[in-house]
């Protein structure tokens, strides 16, 4: 039994997170029916397992939110504010409720009784306001026929074709009377017919001639309409045919359909009209479709069917696929020193297959961002509510998958950004005005591929960071000298030190200047780099490039004295055959390669090693921001796949190597990497060459 | 293996650095392994010998003598790594250390362990758990894990933890 309530904890908690998903997509539509529909299933499916588990605190206090949901979703209430502020409420609280540990504390179960209160409440007195709009949007019908429809999602529209017998008249019916019965059904469009009426000298007075053509959207069923006409139905022709399922007469272009229908012929008819219908409706879906595929949160994984996998074992599979591309190496190794051609040839399969393998297994624990942004969509509409600002968080590219065990590290740094941009990025509405910005701020997150990395891209339309202010606040902490003329990326790069914030006062939000050297270490721990962009009072923007996966790469295996080196081969440019005169003493590390000047390190030199014996050595010229840089090496192997192992991290101190990966034989590769390395050498460089050239 | 069980062995092997004999609790003791291939990172403080590859996995290598602040190891056929259990923090690290030889493993009651002397030793007394005296020699029982965490290694230490942040992923 416990294992079962174990898995219903699991379920639950991802139905509440997916409830609070849809609530935040309904704050934003709440006219949509789907997203109430989704809701109202969701708690359905809670309130079901959490009775059936013995949870019966859930299910009870679910089920009064359903109540809610269905009043919404009858059309009888609408989604305020208020309603969505206290199922966001609730929503924290099912949380509490899963926790056994929490369920029996009193701040829980006060929580519990307010909560349930606030619900009934808002049901009590919904429905009293419900019933006044109800008598309203009766009464405004009759005016105008529309009116109504856009609540009335749910309704059929028919059409009836009333026809009365001429001698009507003769039992004292009134037909109009009937059409302010049917009016009184829904919305309604009925087009009389004037055709039949003879001239003036030959109309009989108590003989009725006209005849109607009505368009009903209703949400009654066909047999409250055939009521109407119970009585008279010997003395008039009725035809009732129900056009379709939704409302058309919300619709334009069924009404710009229904005047020129009115127009090029007396007669509207059905036929016309039917085929009409179903070409406006399979249209009508695919825009639908169009625009959900469109919508910042519409999920992908919904359509996919998909299991549910321990992460335990999907490490496990990691570790697995990594040790068996290490083997593989090993054999594709052994084989070719074997020199036997049939031994190379499996090799070869294998290796295609456990590349294949590692591909698949890799897209396993690639998970979409999607799955971070509703902690976030929900953290800017609370923390902004209690910062009276006003913002919105957009989000673009959700669909982008990242390592479950980046995504993991994410969060933080994410949250971290977020709470800086609300409390200093956005200002509150009134300074907004005034500065003639939309009092409402946005948020934007961006994610997309580049090449082998993810670019996270979050900015604000906020305030921005003074670049002065910066620069005041270096100076007077002694970080820069006052004459000094940094340029914006120095600048900015600043912000990421311990103990630097600009915000001249606290909140408890942010401020403590702790943040954004966390942010970078906690970004550069999965070997991501982060910067900021920003201008006074346009906004800021803070991009994240991250790496996909954390544990193979593509890399270029070369080799140093005796040892290996693996170098990103995303990162690797070209490899050139190099002198080595032309390598040593030098006076500006320069090397004219394909008739342009690269500069480039000697690694032997950078690492301490005694100068190579031997004439030629190779140059892997290797991309460093927007440069070409030359590293100059013994030789280069060729490709390799390296599956990163850390170096403990002893080497903490030691950024240039990132990790280290064994080679088929067992021998350990170093892998380097390039951005730190070049960063770190060059600051090296000019620290020694700069008192020279003063000499 | 937790604590209050390890606490109770009283067995220990015993080492040598230099001419000097040094024991280590064997709970502290995963392996002994011969001299192998080590790559060096380069850039790397001078006690850090480098990496190898134990059974496909990469452990760091220290060695002892420098960190006790003696000639840098020489490389002969004696010469072993011993596979390190350190605990920092509450949590496990392994960690290689290079040894002149390996001696033997010594059973010792508490009894026959005395306190360290506070002075007139050349190292410091924190480091030390004990003095035992086997046979005619004077040997040294190591706090293993004081050692390979604290002070002069103070950034041991903070490598330590966040390693072991990173195996845990």
């Amino acid at each position: 039994m416990d294992n079962f309530r174990k898995k219903f904890i699991e379920e639950a908690t991802e139905h509440i997170s997916e409830l609070e998903k849809a609530l935040l997509e309904l704050e934003r539509d709440p006219e949509n029916k789907e997203i109430v529909e989704k809701v109202f299933r969701i708690m359905h499916s809670l309130k079901g397992g959490g009775a059936m588990f013995g949870f019966e605190k859930i299910s009870e206090f679910t089920h009064n939110l359903e109540n809610v949901y269905d009043l919404v979703r009858n059309g009888q209430m609408h989604v305020s504010k208020d309603l969505l502020d206290a199922t966001l409420a609730s929503v924290d609280h099912l949380t509490n409720l899963l926790d056994d540990d929490k369920v029996t504390l009193q701040s829980t179960v006060d929580k519990h009784k307010e909560l349930t209160n606030k619900i009934g409440e808002i049901i009590a007195l919904r429905q009293a306001i419900s019933v006044e709009s109800i008598k309203k949007s009766k009464e405004s019908t009759e005016v105008s026929p529309t009116a109504k429809s856009a609540k009335e999602d749910k309704s059929s529209t028919y059409y009836i074709l009333f026809q009365p017998n001429e001698t009507i008249f003769d039992n004292g019916t009134n037909p109009l009377y009937l059409l302010d019965e049917i009016y009184g059904l829904g919305s309604c469009m009925a087009i009389p017919h004037v055709t039949k009426i003879p001239d003036y000298s030959e109309i009989e007075p108590t003989r009725c001639y006209t005849y109607w053509e009505i368009f009903l959207a209703t949400s009654n069923d066909v047999n409250s309409i055939t009521d109407v006409f119970i009585f008279v139905e010997d003395e008039c022709t009725i035809d009732i045919h129900k056009l379709s399922d939704t409302n058309l007469l919300s619709n334009k272009q069924f009404l710009d359909k229904l005047e020129e229908l009115h127009k090029e012929s007396k007669d509207i008819g059905i036929n016309d009209l039917q085929a009409f219908v179903s070409k406006l409706v399979s249209s009508k879906t695919l825009k639908e479709k169009k625009a959900e595929e469109r919508a910042v949160a519409t999920s992908k994984e919904n359509s996919i069917s998909s299991i549910r996998v321990s992460s335990e074992k999907l490490d496990t599979l990691m570790n697995l696929v990594s040790e068996l591309v290490t083997t593989q190496a090993r054999l594709s190794l052994y084989a070719e020193k074997a020199s036997n051609t049939e031994l190379i040839a499996i090799a070869e399969n294998v290796q295609k297959l456990s590349r294949q393998l590692r591909d698949i297994a890799f897209s396993i624990v690639l998970i979409p961002i999607e799955n971070l942004l509703t902690r976030f969509q929900r953290l800017v509409r609370d923390l902004s509510q209690d910062l009276k600002k006003e913002a919105s968080f957009i989000a673009e590219g959700t669909d982008t998958e990242l390592d479950k065990t980046i995504i993991e590290n994410l969060t933080d740094p994410l949250l971290h950004i977020l709470r800086n941009s609300l409390d200093h990025g956005i200002e509150d509405p009134i300074t907004r005005m005034k500065l003639g910005k939309p009092r409402h701020g946005t948020i934007l997150l961006k994610a997309f591929y580049s090449g082998a990395n993810v670019h996270i891209q979050i900015s604000d339309d906020g305030a921005g960071i003074d670049q002065e202010k910066i620069r005041q606040k270096a100076i007077s902490k002694g970080l820069i000298t006052a004459d000094a003329t940094p340029s914006h990326k120095e600048l900015m790069d600043l912000l990421f030190l311990p103990g630097f914030s600009t915000a001249t006062n606290i909140t408890d939000v942010s401020g403590r200047g702790v943040g954004m050297d966390v942010v970078r270490r906690k970004i550069a721990d999965i070997r991501g780099e982060v910067e900021i962009e920003s201008k006074v009072n346009q906004g800021t923007t803070i991009t994240i490039k991250l790496p996909l996966t954390l544990s193979i790469i593509d890399g270029l295996l070369v080799k140093i004295k005796d040892t290996f080196y693996v170098l990103p081969l995303t990162s690797v440019d070209k490899i050139y055959a190099a002198d080595h005169s032309k390598l040593v003493n030098t006076f500006n590390n320069l090397i004219v390669l394909d008739g342009q000047q690269i500069p480039f390190f000697y690694l032997r030199g950078e690492f301490d090693i005694e100068e190579n014996k031997g004439k030629n050595e190779q140059i892997v010229v290797v991309r460093y921001e927007d440069k070409r840089i030359g590293l100059a090496v013994d030789t280069v192997i060729g490709e390799y796949q390296a599956v990163l192992k850390p170096l403990g991290k002893y080497y903490k101190n030691q950024e240039i190597i990132s990790g280290a990966t064994i080679l088929g034989d067992g021998t350990i590769a170093l892998v380097i990497d390039t951005n730190k390395a070049i960063k770190y050498f060059s600051l090296q460089f000019s620290q020694n060459v700069t008192p020279e050239d003063k000499k | 293996m937790n604590n209050e069980v390890k606490s109770k062995i009283n067995s220990y092997l015993t080492f040598k650095l230099s001419s000097e004999y040094f024991a280590a609790n064997v709970s502290k003791v995963l392996n002994i392994l011969e001299m192998t291939k080590v790559t060096k990172v380069p850039k790397a403080p001078a006690y850090m010998k480098g990496v190898i590859n134990l059974r496909g996995s990469v452990l760091p290598l220290v060695d002892t003598r420098i960190k006790f602040d003696m000639p840098e190891t020489e490389y002969t056929t004696n010469t072993c790594i011993l596979v390190l259990d350190i605990i920092i923090n509450n949590e496990s690290v392994h960690v290689g250390a290079l040894v002149d030889s390996v001696q033997e493993v010594i059973e010792l009651d508490d009894v026959n362990i005395q306190p360290p002397p506070t002075i007139g030793t050349r190292y410091r007394s924190d480091f030390i758990e004990g003095i035992a005296k086997v046979g005619e020699e004077f040997i040294m029982i190591l706090n293993m894990d004081l050692i390979f965490s604290t002070d002069e290694l103070n950034l041991l230490k903070e490598s330590f933890v966040e390693g072991q942040e990173e195996n845990v992923k």
